[in-house]
Parts: C-alpha cells; sequence; structure tokens
C-alpha cells in the first residue's frame, strides 16, 4: 500500500476511535446525570414502584332454558390467588396459609411450583372462599405478601344435581389441557354436556388490570386496564319445567329418560340417573373425590340417554312390524295362535306370558306384545330385510346430536357376526332379533328419534339442543335450526296401521296400559330387555322401556323412559311416561301464571 | 508446520482476550444475580454452555487465516441471506417476531450471524482487485448488498439488526478511503431509505421511536419500559444496591432484563463507579480492535478488523445508549453480555477474527 493511503487509513482510524470514545463519555455523561444527580430521585421511585396484576375473570355466558329462565348462572365468589413474584419467605408464607385455611401445604407448594417464580400473574390457588376465611387472610395480610383474594363469578347451580349431564360441569383447565396451549392454567372450562360443547361462546375472555401498588400493596393508580368481554349467553331446547317433572319422576331409578318435540327434534328434557353434583366441580375437588366419581360401579358420570346402549326388547317389534308390512311379508289379517312356546330346530323359544295369548293379528301381537308372533314374523320377513329396516329407522348409528360421547348402538349383520362370535349367523339369532334381543343394541336418544319419526311419519330429526347463541348486549352469534337428517320411507297405510296399534298399547288394555291418562291420547311401545345376569341378585331384573307420544293425533312431545333392572317396561316404565305427561299436560296449566 | 503454530501464538492479543473474557464473566455474574434465590438458574447454565460453544468458534475462527474467510465470503453472503429468507418463512414466531430458526434443540438466529458475514462481505468486495479504486459503482453494489439482507431482517421484525449494520458499512467504507463526500452522499441515500424502512416497520416499532422522540406521548404505555429502565440504572446511584437491593431488576419491573436491557440491571447493581469499570473493560477491548486494525498489514487485514470493531462498538454504544434513554428502544443486545446464544457465539466469533487479523500479522 502507498505511503499516502497509511495515513489517511490512520487518520480515520483515528477519527473513528475518537468518535466511537466521545460516545461512550457521552454515555456517561448519561449515567452521571441518572445515577448522581438524579439518583436519589429515582432510587425512591423504584422502592415505590411494585406493579401488580389483577385478573378480571369474564363471567361466563348464561345458559338459558327455551323459556328464557336461567339454568345455570353466575355468582361473585371469592378466589385466592398467589403472585409468585411477589412471594418472598415463600415456605414461611406457604405454611401460614396452610395453617389458616386448612389446606395441604403440599397443595399449595405444587401449585406454585408449575408457574415461573418471577411471574406477575397471580395464581389461583383456592376457589370459593367462605367469607370467614377471606377475614382470616385478611387480619393477617401484611405477613402474608404476594397472597390475593379475590372476587370472580363462579357457576351457580340453583339445584346442583338439576339437569347435571345436559348442562355439563365445568373445572379448571387440566394439565393436558394447559399443553395444548388452548387453556392458561387457573381457566375455568366445561368439562361436559352444554357447558363443554360451547365453552368457547359460553367463556368469554379474561381482562385485567395493571395496578401500581405501594409498599403495602394498596393501590396507588390503574396503569392499563382491559375490561373483560363476558360469555356469550345460550339458549337452549330445554323446558325448565318439564326438565323438573321429567327428573322428579326418574329421582327413584337409575336409567334414562327424555322428551322431544317430534314437530322439531328439540330436546326439551334429558336426564340420566344416577346423577352428580354440578357444584362440586366449581371449588376444590380433591383428587379422592374426583376418583371416587369417576370409579364409582353406578357410573353417575355416564349420560345414559346418549351413552348407555342396551337391548331394545320388545319396543323392536315396531321395526318388524313395518318392515314385514312395507315389504308384504307380513299383513294385518295374518294369525297365528300363541302359546306360549315357539319351536325352532331343538330349541324352545318362551313367550313372557306363559300360558300365551291366544289367537292373535299382528295389531293384537303389538297390543299385547306378544313374542310368539314375532319369532314367525322375524323368521318371515328375514334378517336381511330387518337389519335394513333397523338401520332405516336411525339404529346403529349416530344420531347427530351435538353433545360429545354420543354411542352408535349396535345392529347385528350376519356377515360381520361370523368372524365376531366365530360361527355364522343362526335363525335362532334372527328369532331373538325380533324381539329385540341378542345383540341389537339401542340408546335412549335413538328411540326418542324413531318414535319421532312414527310420530311425524317418518322424519328422523336431528335432535336439536341449542336454539342460538348470542353476545349480551343481543348481536346474534350463531343460531341453528331444526335439521332433519334421515327420513323413512313407509306407504301411509303402514304408518297409519303402526300408529293405531300403538295407541292401542296404551288405550285397549295392552302392555302399556299403565300410561293412559284420562282425556289425553297416549300411544306407545313397552319394552323389557333381558340381560345376561351376572348375578343371581341381578337375575331377572330386566331394563324396562317405555317409549311414546302425545297427543296421538297430534304429537307434540315423545317421551321416552328407561329404567336399568327395572323390570317390566309395562309396570315400571309407563307409570313413569304417565307422570311425564300428566306433569307436561296438565300442570301446564298452573305453571302459565308464574312463568309467563 | 509448528514453526507457523508457534508463529501465530507469539501474536496472540492476551489484552483482548483477557478483557473478553472479564465482560464474558461479568455478564455471567449478572445474569446470576438474577435468579439467586428464586429459582430459574438455568438461564446461567445456559448462558455458560453459549460461551462455551463460543469459545470453540472463537479458537476455529482465530485458527483460519482471515484471508480465506474474505475469498469465501460471497459464499458465506449468499448462505447468509438464504437464512434469512429461510427464517422468515419456516422460524419460530415469539411476540409477533420471526427471528428464530429451530435447530433441534437449540435456536439460531440469521440476523446475528450475518452482522459477521456481511462484514467478510464488504471486505472481500472493497479489496477485490476489479473494485480498486472504489467508484461511485461499487458504492451503489455494497448499498444494493446491505438493501437486501436489511429489508428482510426488518421483515422479521428486527429493527436493531438491520439499523446496526449501516455505521459498520459506513465505517468499512471510510477504511477503504472512500472520499468523505462519497460518504456523506451515502448517508444521505440511506436517509432517503427511511421513509421505506417506516413503512415496513410494524406498529409496536414505530410507537417505539415515536415515543423516543416525545416521551409524554404515552406515560403508561410503551414508554413505560423505558421509565423503568432509567429509574433501575439511576436508582444505582454511586455504588449500586448490591445484588439483593437490585429491586427494579429481581422483581421484573425492568423488562427483557435478561437481554436488551441487562446493562440497567448491572447499573442497578453496581451503580455508577460499576458502569465505569464496566466501560474501561469496553473500552480496552475496543481500543485493542482499533489497534489490531491500525497494525495490519494487507488491506483484508485492515478493514477485517475495522468492521469487526465497529460492529462490536455500534452494538455496545447502541445498548447501553438505549439502557439509558438515551437512543429509542430497537432491540439490540449488548454483546458479550446479553442473554443469547446467537450473539454470543457471534461476538465471541468476531473477537476470534480479531484475533486471526492479529495472530497473523508477521513476515
Amino acid at each position: 500500500m502507498g505511503g499516502v493511503r497509511r495515513d489517511l487509513w490512520r487518520q480515520r482510524l483515528l477519527t473513528m476511535t475518537v468518535a466511537i470514545g466521545v460516545g461512550f463519555l457521552v454515555l456517561l455523561g448519561q449515567l452521571w446525570y441518572l445515577q448522581v444527580l438524579e439518583g436519589a430521585r429515582l432510587r425512591e421511585l423504584s422502592e415505590r414502584n411494585r406493579i401488580r396484576v389483577r385478573l378480571a375473570a369474564a363471567p361466563r355466558g348464561v345458559l338459558f332454558d327455551r323459556n328464557g329462565i336461567p339454568l345455570v348462572d353466575n355468582r361473585p365468589a371469592f378466589t385466592l390467588s398467589l403472585i409468585p413474584r411477589e412471594m418472598e419467605n415463600r415456605q414461611t408464607v406457604l405454611a401460614r396459609l396452610a395453617v389458616l385455611l386448612n389446606i395441604p401445604y403440599a397443595d399449595l407448594a405444587e401449585t406454585l411450583e408449575r408457574v415461573p417464580p418471577d411471574s406477575f400473574m397471580p395464581v389461583r390457588v383456592r376457589r370459593g372462599l367462605t367469607l370467614e376465611e377471606v377475614t382470616r387472610v385478611e387480619e393477617w395480610k401484611l405477613e402474608l405478601p404476594g397472597v390475593v383474594v379475590e372476587v370472580e363469578p363462579q357457576r351457580a347451580y340453583s339445584a346442583s344435581r338439576f339437569a347435571a349431564h345436559l348442562l355439563g360441569f365445568v373445572r379448571e383447565a387440566s394439565e393436558e389441557q394447559i399443553r395444548q396451549g388452548r387453556y392458561r392454567r387457573g381457566d375455568m372450562v366445561g368439562q361436559s354436556g352444554l357447558e363443554r360443547l360451547l365453552d368457547r361462546y359460553l367463556r368469554g375472555r379474561d381482562g385485567g388490570e395493571r395496578i401500581e401498588v405501594d409498599a403495602l400493596g394498596r393501590p396507588v393508580r390503574v396503569v392499563r386496564r382491559q375490561e373483560p368481554a363476558p360469555g356469550a349467553h345460550v339458549v337452549t331446547t330445554v323446558d325448565w319445567r318439564i326438565q323438573e317433572v321429567v327428573e322428579r319422576a326418574m329421582s327413584a331409578h337409575a336409567g334414562a329418560a327424555l322428551v322431544m318435540d317430534p314437530r322439531t327434534g328439540d330436546i326439551l328434557a334429558l336426564t340420566s340417573s344416577p346423577t352428580f353434583d354440578l357444584d362440586q366441580f366449581t371449588g376444590p375437588l380433591g383428587r379422592d373425590a374426583w376418583l371416587r366419581l369417576v370409579r364409582d360401579p353406578q357410573a353417575p358420570l355416564l349420560n345414559r340417554a346418549l351413552q348407555g346402549q342396551y337391548p331394545p326388547g320388545s319396543l323392536f317389534k315396531v321395526v318388524v312390524a313395518a318392515a314385514g308390512l312395507q315389504e308384504g311379508s307380513l299383513t294385518p289379517m295374518d294369525h297365528v295362535f300363541c302359546n306360549g312356546e315357539f319351536h325352532l330346530g331343538g330349541r324352545t323359544f318362551k313367550d313372557w306370558k306363559e300360558e300365551g295369548h291366544g289367537q292373535v293379528d299382528l295389531r293384537r301381537a303389538l297390543v299385547q306384545s306378544c313374542n310368539i308372533y314375532f319369532y314367525r314374523a322375524g323368521l318371515k320377513v328375514g334378517v336381511e330385510v330387518l337389519t335394513r329396516y333397523a338401520k332405516a329407522f336411525g339404529l346403529g348409528a349416530l344420531t347427530g346430536i351435538a353433545l360429545p360421547g354420543e354411542r352408535p348402538g349396535l345392529v347385528p349383520s350376519p356377515d360381520v357376526t361370523r368372524g365376531r362370535r366365530g360361527w355364522a349367523w343362526q335363525a335362532g339369532d334372527t328369532v331373538n332379533l325380533s324381539i329385540g334381543q341378542g345383540e341389537l343394541l339401542v340408546t335412549p336418544l335413538q328411540v326418542a328419534r324413531l318414535m319421532a319419526a312414527v310420530a311425524t311419519r317418518g322424519i328422523l330429526w336431528k335432535p336439536r339442543l341449542v336454539q342460538r347463541v348470542e353476545q349480551p348486549d343481543g348481536k346474534l352469534v350463531y343460531s341453528a335450526s331444526s335439521e332433519m337428517n334421515g327420513y323413512v320411507e313407509l306407504a301411509p297405510v303402514v304408518w297409519e296401521f303402526l300408529r293405531q296399534s300403538l295407541w292401542g298399547v296404551v288405550n285397549e288394555g295392552g302392555t302399556g296400559a299403565a300410561a293412559r291418562l284420562p282425556g289425553l291420547d297416549v300411544a306407545g311401545k313397552t319394552g323389557t330387555a333381558q340381560i345376561v345376569a351376572k348375578s343371581d341378585a341381578a337375575r331377572g331384573q330386566e331394563h324396562a322401556w317405555f317409549a311414546a307420544y302425545a297427543p296421538a293425533n297430534d304429537p307434540q312431545f315423545v317421551v321416552v323412559v328407561l329404567v336399568e333392572h327395572g323390570g317390566r317396561g309395562g309396570q315400571v316404565g309407563a307409570p313413569i311416561a304417565r307422570r311425564i305427561f300428566q306433569g307436561i299436560f296438565l300442570e301446564k296449566v298452573a305453571m302459565v301464571g308464574a312463568s309467563g | 508446520m509448528l514453526k507457523v503454530d508457534r508463529r501465530l501464538l507469539q501474536n496472540v492479543d492476551w489484552l483482548l482476550l483477557a478483557s473478553t473474557l472479564v465482560v464474558v464473566g461479568v455478564g455471567l455474574v449478572t445474569l446470576w444475580s438474577l435468579s439467586h434465590g428464586r429459582g430459574g438458574s438455568v438461564v446461567v447454565w445456559r448462558q455458560l454452555s453459549w460461551v462455551g460453544l463460543g469459545l470453540l468458534a472463537l479458537v476455529g475462527v482465530a485458527s483460519v487465516d482471515y484471508r480465506s474467510l474474505a475469498r469465501a465470503a460471497p459464499g458465506f453472503y449468499l448462505v447468509g441471506l438464504g437464512l434469512l429468507l429461510t427464517v422468515l418463512v419456516a422460524g419460530r414466531t415469539v411476540s409477533g417476531a420471526r427471528r428464530w430458526l429451530p435447530l433441534g434443540p437449540v435456536s439460531l438466529q440469521p440476523a446475528e450471524l450475518f452482522k459477521l458475514l456481511f462484514i467478510l462481505t464488504l471486505v472481500w468486495v472493497l479489496t477485490s482487485r476489479w473494485a480498486q479504486p472504489p467508484s461511485r459503482g461499487i458504492l451503489w453494489l455494497v448499498l444494493g448488498l446491505l438493501a437486501a439482507p436489511s429489508f428482510l431482517i426488518l421483515r422479521q421484525p428486527d429493527l436493531g439488526s438491520a439499523v446496526v449494520l449501516f455505521p459498520v458499512l459506513l465505517a468499512i467504507l471510510a477504511g477503504a478511503g472512500v472520499r468523505l463526500r462519497e460518504l456523506a452522499g451515502l448517508s444521505l441515500a440511506g436517509l432517503a431509505g427511511l421513509p421505506l424502512g417506516w413503512l415496513v416497520l410494524k406498529d409496536y416499532q414505530r410507537e417505539r421511536i415515536l415515543v423516543y422522540l416525545d416521551p409524554v406521548r404515552d406515560p403508561l404505555g410503551t414508554a413505560y419500559n423505558v421509565i423503568q429502565a432509567k429509574i433501575a440504572v439511576g436508582s444505582g446511584q454511586l455504588l449500586g444496591k448490591g445484588i439483593a437491593g437490585a429491586t427494579q431488576s429481581r422483581l421484573a419491573f425492568l423488562p427483557e432484563r435478561h437481554t436488551d436491557f441487562i446493562f440497567a440491571v448491572f447499573a442497578e447493581t453496581w451503580g455508577f463507579v460499576g458502569c465505569l469499570l464496566l466501560i474501561l473493560c469496553y473500552g480496552c477491548l475496543l481500543l485493542r480492535g482499533f489497534e489490531i486494525a491500525a497494525t495490519a498489514r494487507d488491506a483484508p487485514g485492515r478493514l477485517t478488523a475495522l468492521g469487526a470493531t465497529s460492529l462490536l462498538a455500534t452494538q455496545t454504544l447502541m445498548n447501553m445508549g438505549m439502557a439509558t434513554g438515551l437512543l429509542p428502544a430497537v432491540g439490540i443486545p449488548l454483546p458479550l453480555m446479553s442473554y443469547g446464544g446467537s450473539s454470543m457465539v457471534v461476538t465471541l466469533s468476531t473477537v476470534g477474527l480479531l484475533l486471526s487479523v492479529r495472530m497473523r500479522q508477521f513476515g
């Protein structure tokens, strides 16, 4: 390189060095200004300076019945939270808290472990504190840095067990849900039923405040605030009064009951028994209590209306009759003599009435639920046709109800059976199928849908639970109208026959006579599902079914009752249905003034 | 073979290395002080592993002839550009910024790496035979070489990394003998490009600049961070609050305290005296860099050393200026102290580059 260049180089380098040096001097100047000249004032500011984040939980949307009566609501409750950042002497504070409120130290410590120790954000450790507990915490406030009590909206239930399966319970987000990133720790999430289905709308959006507080934790001013957005409200199709009637009617039994409107597919009431308390989830639910619930052999968390799969028993005779009449393999004039026994290939199949029903035609066979008639009828119709019609009526498939966890039941199929059982479909299987026994399984919801199809002469509805979702200010978020998702094609005369027969079941001294109500035409079918007895005690305890609609000529309500191990459908199921119809029709008059 | 090694070892700039390690050590202690007593010491261990990796990189770079690196610059440039494109597509998004490429357990920040690659590219261009003497055309080329990656970096968005490149460019050009008038013209062109840059900026970045120009504008929002930093720095006063007393930092009033504002943490803990000593350490490091540039015998050596030193100097000054409220907050790490793998490894590599130049000044 030339000499000139070297001089230029050095000169420029020197300039740059000096420039950097000046930069640092300026920096030092600023440091002097801040630290020496303004130091005392800034130090004082730093001492006063504590920021606290206070969460404003969004009130969860309210679930209303079809008439605007709230099914669940919210009320203010006290929540205990810890702010990790502010917890000096963590162990002492937690120990003190554990003693004051009788909470295990380990629980508190564990909750704190899961969040970064520097976090601003309050961690909820206990909901639903009593006023007394709150007072105790407030008294010890100075010795409990980082402990705050907030008022937050909490789910409130007027009756803790009301519509528990329909509504579903709300609980803090699980570890799994937090890991998926959809929820933050401490968020309340709907975990079953409608609360879960509509959680996205119901939850709203939490707000919060950033508050500057002094050394004693007293607010100095609000730095930033975001209002919580309350959850949207949901108008369901449920009728509060009818739900109450149904729950009262089923209170002493295990099983399920539903009421559906056949004109729209709306679910007016749905209950599953045994049930559980909804409000035990809003407070702290100990691990033991939860395990007890989950492991209870009675399975209270199971929603039997759509998850319970049972043999339909004699209910299926309706399908057999429909299939036979439509295909022409059965006619109303065919007679059979029922003596209580049916022989097929060395096996004897019995009727539930020991002495038999005597001379029966199809109508009488339905009215009196004669097994012998249907054994023969089933063989005449044939298993292929039977299964086809079973599926046509919606059995063996999901109904499409929006609630999670629905089971599809089972329509046995000859080809599949060979693979499963090891031997082929036999005539005896068809015989069993014709009276709704064997491998055939249905849910009460499917039965309701089937009954609604009879009531409407063919319409298979998608069961509707939610009418609309709207913001608190009234803005519509979404609305769902009735949807037909199937149709059963039968000749009008077939429908007429079936409907007349079902009317007869109740009103002509048939098996459903116990459902008879003066002044109201109820039509329906009984069913008694025999189960494989697992113990001597359970022997003979069949499931009792009763499915009906009323008024018979212009159906407005479909009622399905299933009583587990209840005995005979006519004896146990029908009276319950009667009570339900009574409640629906006759008590309505009294209630009109009250609910408006 | 051995002979060359010994000659290399004779010229190792121990003072540079020492001041580097001192600053790194101070950084580690500062990070440790933040997590002391309340868990979260994983930060310190991670930073330590980055230091280890960085020292390996330092040795690696130092053992390579800087001239070879300069010759390979075009390839490096393309790789850097490629990485910048990739991160926009496949990068990990954190708080709305796509700056990191996940590579298994670690993440790479291409913008950091690009700073170093850019220096090498400039050195290569300016020392190539066809670029002598640096004409206006070369200047436009150089500006163009800067423009494309700057745009990509701004898109991430990463305002700080984009801004840092410009002073480094000016320094290297000045060192290459470009006439002052041309440099002034270039600066004007760069300034003219600012409105374009403004368009690319996101709202919060614009807000930061606006707040800097007028702090009263939003005392409770964006300016919050700046105010908190000043309080932290100022409350350190003369002798600092010590580790336990640094409440601004420890109680998390100070945002980004492991990264962008780590100097404020240091200032709160050790006060004016501590800051003075730290600045002397950095100063020593930078002076050594300039010394290496001054005594380099060939053009690539001078420019490389100059580029490396100006990169370190720019980042240090800008970060400290930001932490004390002199400059708008634009997200530049403090070299050797801020928590972050890419920054640490790239900075130590830069020091390695300086060492490489120094070590080969013989014969």
